[in-house]
């Protein structure tokens, strides 16, 4: 582990007394490039995709694939059992009722379709858009912020790559209001 | 609209206030009443265990299930466990893409009711096979056998739609959860329980960009779940409608038995919740308006559930089917269980129609008695479908009776003993009230209340700015 091939991050923290203050005070971090921003609360604010810049979830197009994939899958499932298992073995012939009757398919299309979308919807969220499991995070090096944040805090956050423009960032979110100001340092080993 | 109606949250809260009254029975030392609920319902696990060790030891011999009555108790509980289970994901899902606000304060007891009583419901076919150890041949997998199951089987479709229901009402259930637990993670002081929470939480911080991901993904889960709730329960109505005899074989099945499912869900909600919010002193979010909701969608679905029932019977006459008409107009009206059949009509279409009146359906003893005999109506409603249907089939020599075996009535206390004692569990361990989704609704209620110029304020919602 070489110094230079360490990247430290610092992280800002600061809290604000209401969900406006917080709004009013992301959005004019953002506006003045203050850093990478992000936001900690409670439940959602309406209002802080727009505050922090952020597009709308991607995860939507995950749950088409998977819903997709959940449906042809099953589609094909059933057509292999009922029809072109005799490659290997039987087919399934009951009552000479056709193999492929598509009426019969759709129950268990739809919900494979089902199942697979929304497994892959909260894998997606938990692994890709979230970056579970991450018990440690600096962030939660802060008593304060752990003591508000996941259940009153209003609470935002200014990561910073360089150490020179972390006094000028403290400075300016205590001058938008917050409290409870403090520096997390990060050092990533690269 | 002449009254306001009643706020969805009572008293002036605050983050704080609602983070303390709602993790409050999570992190109090267990209370008498909770232990000795836990007792009684133990009584049913042990019930339970007795119950299986005798079925695996000597088989399915030991249940009543005779020729031509192949099912009994097994098929009638497990319909109606499954039943149960849909309020709780009509709740969380129908209600939440319906913007019914008031879902907020009881989607997560039921969500944990439904997960409860989708493993009773499953506990029934799973040991109906007669050789459990061989369940997994009902899967689709490369067998050495060369034959795959039976797609075309209505009793296949089940395997997939009661597994994927399952599985996505855990999904669902645990995503709400999250910002939960990293509440109660964060809320304690003991090391060893804050770890336990955190490693379900999975780290979660409330970031602003997670939330964003979070509402998106959970609206999907709500999106999927709509049309899911509505497939199980009318798969499972295909195990009868797909056959041929009469009393299974109608069309108007699937809607009716989804409406019956919501309708005995809904009176599973109102009985645990009544005695719930009282004891654990959440009648600040589990108002009476909640619960007076709840009655309202119990008598709409009660009335759908008897039009199904004059369906039915229309259908048999109309028909000119002599086999239809002699089952329903001879058989279920006057047969040996009959009384089983009128107790039906009481419990399904006579005890909702007391929800037309306000004084009743705001009553908490009523609607609980109430709830429960609705429960003994849907319970008698698949009795009369399946056994009723079953005991006299074309050859009157075949004619017999059902009658449960104590292994039967032991097993079906016993699924009792396995729901109540995961349900006390969950109210003891998470909470039983989505906090983080209340305090949102809060937040909005206080949030348009103080600047109404705001514009859309929400119907019904908003607590006057004084608070009661």
């Amino acid at each position: 582990m070489s110094a230079a091939a360490a990247k430290t991050q610092y992280w800002v923290l600061g809290e604000f007394n209401d969900s406006d203050a917080l709004l009013s005070g992301t959005t004019t971090l953002r506006q003045e490039k203050a850093g990478e921003l992000d936001t900690y609360t409670a439940y959602p604010v309406p209002g802080i995709e727009e505050a922090l810049g952020v597009a709308r979830s991607k995860v939507t197009y995950v749950a088409f694939a998977g819903g997709l994939t959940g449906a042809v899958g099953a589609w094909a499932l059933q057509l292999y059992f009922n029809y072109f298992n005799t490659w290997h073995g039987y087919a399934v012939n009951i009552a000479n009722r056709p193999p492929h009757a598509p009426p019969v398919y759709v129950p268990v299309t739809f919900e494979l379709m089902v199942l697979l979308s929304g497994l892959s919807i909260v894998g997606s969220l938990i692994v890709y858009f979230w970056g579970f499991p991450r018990p440690h995070h600096p962030v939660f090096e802060s008593e304060a912020f752990v003591k508000t944040a996941s259940t009153s805090g209003w609470w935002v956050s200014v990561t910073l790559d360089a150490h020179e423009k972390v006094e000028a960032v403290r400075s300016r979110l205590e001058s938008l209001g917050a409290k409870n100001v403090s520096v997390v340092e990060d050092a990533e080993e690269a | 609209m002449s009254s306001e109606p009643t706020p969805l949250i009572l008293g002036k809260q605050t983050d704080e206030t609602l983070t303390a009254s709602l993790l409050a029975f999570v992190w109090d030392k267990p209370a008498d009443g909770w232990k000795k609920g836990m007792g009684i319902l133990s009584l049913g696990l042990l019930s339970f265990a007795i119950a299986m060790a005798l079925l695996l030891y000597n088989g399915v011999g030991m249940w009543g299930n005779n020729s031509p009555i192949g099912w009994g108790f097994d098929i009638i509980n497990f319909v109606w466990w499954i039943g149960i289970g849909h309020a709780g994901t009509l709740i969380s899902a129908v209600l939440l893409l319906l913007q019914q606000k008031w879902r907020t304060s009881i989607n997560r007891a039921a969500e944990a009711m439904t997960l409860f009583a989708v493993v009773c419901a499953l506990i029934y076919p799973t040991f109906h096979t007669g050789r459990p150890w061989f369940d997994w041949w009902m899967l689709p997998y490369p067998a050495t056998l060369g034959i795959g199951p039976q797609f075309k089987s209505p009793l296949l479709w089940d395997v997939f739609a009661v597994s994927t229901y399952g599985t996505i009402s855990v999904l669902f259930w645990y995503v709400g959860l999250i910002p939960d637990l990293a509440a109660l993670r964060d809320h304690t002081k003991n090391k060893t329980v804050a770890t336990i929470y955190g490693i379900f939480a999975l780290g979660w911080r409330g970031s602003g960009k997670h939330w964003n991901h979070w509402k998106v993904g959970y609206l999907l889960l709500a999106g999927l779940s709509t049309p899911l709730v509505l497939s199980v329960h009318s798969v499972v109505s295909f195990d009868f409608a797909v056959s041929q005899l009469p009393g299974w074989h109608a069309t108007i099945f699937p809607p009716y038995f989804v409406a019956g499912a919501v309708f005995s869900g809904f009176a599973m909600v109102v009985t645990l919740m009544v005695p719930a919010r009282k004891f654990m002193k959440l009648e600040h979010v589990i108002t009476i308006r909640h619960l007076e909701n709840m009655c309202k969608v119990m008598l709409v679905t009660g009335l759908i559930v008897s039009y199904g029932y004059g369906m039915e019977h229309f259908m048999a006459w109309y028909s000119g089917s002599e086999d239809e008409f002699t089952l329903f107009f001879e058989t279920r009206a006057f047969g040996p269980y009959s009384y089983l059949y009128w107790l039906m009509w009481f419990c399904n279409l006579g005890v909702p129609q007391t929800f037309w009146f306000k004084g009743l359906r705001t009553n908490l003893v009523w609607m609980w008695i109430a709830s429960l005999l609705i429960n003994v109506g849907m319970w008698l409603e698949r009795f009369v479908i399946i056994v009723i249907s079953l005991h006299r089939d074309w050859l009157p020599a075949n004619w017999t009776m059902y009658y449960p075996t104590y292994v039967d009535v032991m097993m079906f206390v016993g699924t009792w003993g396995v729901f109540g004692t995961a349900f006390m569990l969950f109210l003891k361990v998470l909470p039983a009230v989505a906090v983080s989704e209340i305090k949102e609704l809060n937040h909005e209620m206080n949030h348009h209340s103080h600047d109404g110029e705001h514009g859309h304020s929400i119907e019904g919602n908003v607590a006057p700015a004084g608070g009661h």
